[in-house]
């Protein structure tokens, strides 16, 4: 089976189901529902790195790397709000090096929003936003130099990261900087175990900032993706135990659940919008 | 106040249709088949709208100038530490920006003069086009008057291609370019055969033996065509802007590139002795998989160390269990790395669709 061109019947349901999920927990927590979330340490670890810089009076580091606008951008901007508001309360100095100039105008409108909350935002200055630069390694030289002079105290790395990856820890290791790194490249991930002090696999990254701020909202979609999560692994189980049933008896294949999933309804749909046709 | 409230109120109102609309065309064309694109006459419409984010994106990269420019003009202007460094990259900035530029104009000016060398041919050939089809044929010109029109103007083009300074670049040390010069003058001559047989002719009509004639003609044109095409691109190549940019972008930017991911193998390894200490059941674990994939990846060593069978069997084993590792546990691993970070996108991706926004960076917490 090749990718998927268009979603299908099967994928619409999944996609009606997560949306559900979603607003029935949020409808929960709106009801003074409160979810229980695991205690996960590197985040934990985030503020006691940004604690540390304050007590040895050094900057702080965050990096979104290769992380261009989407989904992944939004859930290291939870964390940074975090950071940037901590990083305000103690007067820290807060550097932020850029790759992507789209991502660079959302990043520091996050920022000065979260000094505007921690009350210092005249302390907010736009330059901390350092545009470093758009070629890969050239990012990663600038993001050495940048460490290297300023003697991080404390360096995350969040986001979507590809070779540069250990080049950036490397950095960080070098001065000394507490740091962790958040990455759902899985191929990177092995990099920033061996070089970080503490690292969130995968989807930890999205839950990092409902656990830093306990928000409903975030917290109920975390809740809600659980579930959904939930659902997948039933349908992974549930396809392999198909598949091995149809190994001995060929004829369960015709009615495997997968059909549903990449059925083609183009036929159906072609018929349905048939009126609204532009000629 | 109240006004510049109510202004970031209607801005956030704003952003919010316009993130559902966008998202709701999106979802549309990510759920319906290919086919009832095309009947809803979508398909056609959207790359202009995917065109759209490119022109954002462009735009961006403006943010990202100023943002350089400001930070190190700053710097530079009020001498703070490190100002040399600043120094030195706005003047490699300003410098690429005059380089690029100056490149792009020659190669404007290149591009419209090989289109006109070109277009003898093109034309040659849309004269013998036109004159085949009755509808095209009414619509145009008389044939002689066409023929007439395109003997004056590939003389002309033949006499400046002659004259020209491209032709003089010859004297040139670089061999390809004089070879390319001495090509162009070739199938200028080459042309000018043709060229008399086309006037001496009468095209009043398009009789099999004219068409003969001026598809000779194209053929020829179109070799011209390619000679100066050639020729031109490689003159270009000889500029100052662009030996510039080679000396610059090539030979520095991509090498200092090349140098910072050659420093990843020094790195790795240091990644790797961090990563090979064991001191817990988990490291233990991970570095018994990575010394049996590195040895699998090198199997054949232990033929060459005569061990006897204990070799052969390492030789045969050793790469299987290789491929295991990666194959199903790896591979399994990453694919839940995946799931989990895709269905937490997901997640994200309907609540800022739906503008279900938290405080973080929602507009509620601007008040």
């Amino acid at each position: 089976m090749g990718g998927l061109e268009h979603a299908t019947p099967g994928v619409l349901v999944l996609l009606a189901f997560a949306g559900w999920m979603l607003f029935r927990q949020l409808t929960r927590a709106n009801n003074g529902h409160r979810h229980f979330i695991r205690r996960i340490p590197g985040i934990d670890a985030i503020e006691s790195a940004v604690g540390r810089c304050a007590e040895q009076g050094r900057p702080v580091v965050f990096t979104t790397a290769l992380t261009d606008v989407g989904p992944v951008l939004f859930a290291c901007l939870g964390v940074l709000h975090s950071i940037a508001k901590r990083a305000a309360q103690y007067k820290l100095k807060l550097l932020i090096p850029q790759y992507s100039p789209e991502a660079m105008a959302i990043v520091e409108d996050t920022v000065r929003e979260a000094y505007r909350a921690a009350g210092r935002a005249n302390a907010f200055d736009p330059q901390s936003i350092v545009f470093l630069s758009s070629e890969q390694f050239a990012f990663a030289s600038g993001y050495m130099g940048l460490v290297h002079r300023e003697r991080a105290g404390a360096a995350f790395m969040f986001g979507v990261f590809a070779a540069e990856a250990l080049v950036l820890a490397e950095a960080g290791q070098q001065v000394g900087a507490r740091q962790v790194a958040a990455s759902v490249s899985p191929e990177q991930v092995a990099f920033f175990i061996c070089t970080c002090d503490y690292t969130l696999i995968g989807e930890e990254l999205f839950s990092a900032s409902a656990y830093m701020s306990r928000e409903p909202v975030q917290v109920a979609a975390l809740a809600a993706q659980d579930r959904v999560k939930l659902l997948f692994g039933a349908l992974v189980i549930c396809g392999v135990l198909c598949a091995t049933a149809a190994q001995f008896y060929p004829v369960l294949k015709e009615l495997m659940p997968h059909r549903l999933l990449v059925a083609d309804w183009s036929a159906w749909l072609a018929w349905l919008l048939s009126p609204f046709v532009w000629s | 106040m109240e006004l510049r409230r109510s202004i970031m109120d209607r801005r956030a109102t704003f952003i919010r249709i316009v993130t559902l609309l966008g998202g709701v065309y999106f979802f549309l064309h990510f759920l319906l088949p290919e086919s009832a694109l095309v009947a809803l006459g979508v398909h056609e419409r959207h790359e202009s709208i995917t065109n759209g984010f490119i022109v954002v994106g462009s735009m961006a990269l403006g943010l990202g100038l100023i943002n350089l420019v400001m930070g190190h003009g700053g710097k530079l202007v009020f001498k703070r530490p490190g100002w040399g460094n600043s120094l030195a990259l706005l003047v490699a900035l300003v410098s690429m920006l005059v380089i690029t530029f100056g490149q792009w104009m020659n190669g404007l000016s290149s591009s419209y003069d090989i289109r006109q060398v070109q277009l003898i041919g093109e034309f040659a050939n849309r004269i013998i086009d036109d004159e085949q089809d009755p509808a095209r044929r009414t619509v145009v010109p008389p044939l002689i008057e066409r023929v007439v029109a395109l003997t004056r103007y590939t003389r002309a083009k033949l006499d400046s291609i002659t004259e020209a300074p491209v032709a003089g670049n010859s004297s040139s040390s670089n061999e390809a370019h004089t070879a390319l010069a001495v090509e162009l003058q070739s199938a200028a001559v080459t042309l000018r055969e043709p060229l008399e047989k086309v006037q001496g002719v009468d095209f009043s009509t398009l009789t099999e033996a004219n068409k003969a004639i001026l598809g000779e003609f194209v053929d020829r044109a179109n070799r011209l065509g390619g000679a100066y095409s050639a020729l031109r691109q490689s003159d270009q190549s000889l500029t100052l802007f662009s030996r510039l940019h080679e000396v610059i972008y090539d030979g520095l930017f991509v090498q200092l590139g090349a140098a910072m991911f050659s420093l990843l193998g020094v790195y790795i390894a240091a990644a790797a002795y961090r990563a090979f200490r064991v001191r817990t059941l988990e490291s233990a674990l991970m570095m018994t998989a990575a010394v049996v994939v590195m040895l699998g990846q090198i199997s054949a060593v232990f033929l060459m160390l005569n061990l006897g069978s204990f070799g052969e069997d390492a030789y045969t084993v050793l790469p299987k269990v290789r491929q295991w590792l990666l194959e199903v546990p790896n591979s399994a691993a990453f694919r839940a790395i995946r799931l989990g970070a895709g269905v937490a996108g997901l997640m994200l991706a309907i609540r800022m669709w739906l503008s279900i926004e938290s405080k973080s960076f929602g507009a509620n917490a601007k008040r």
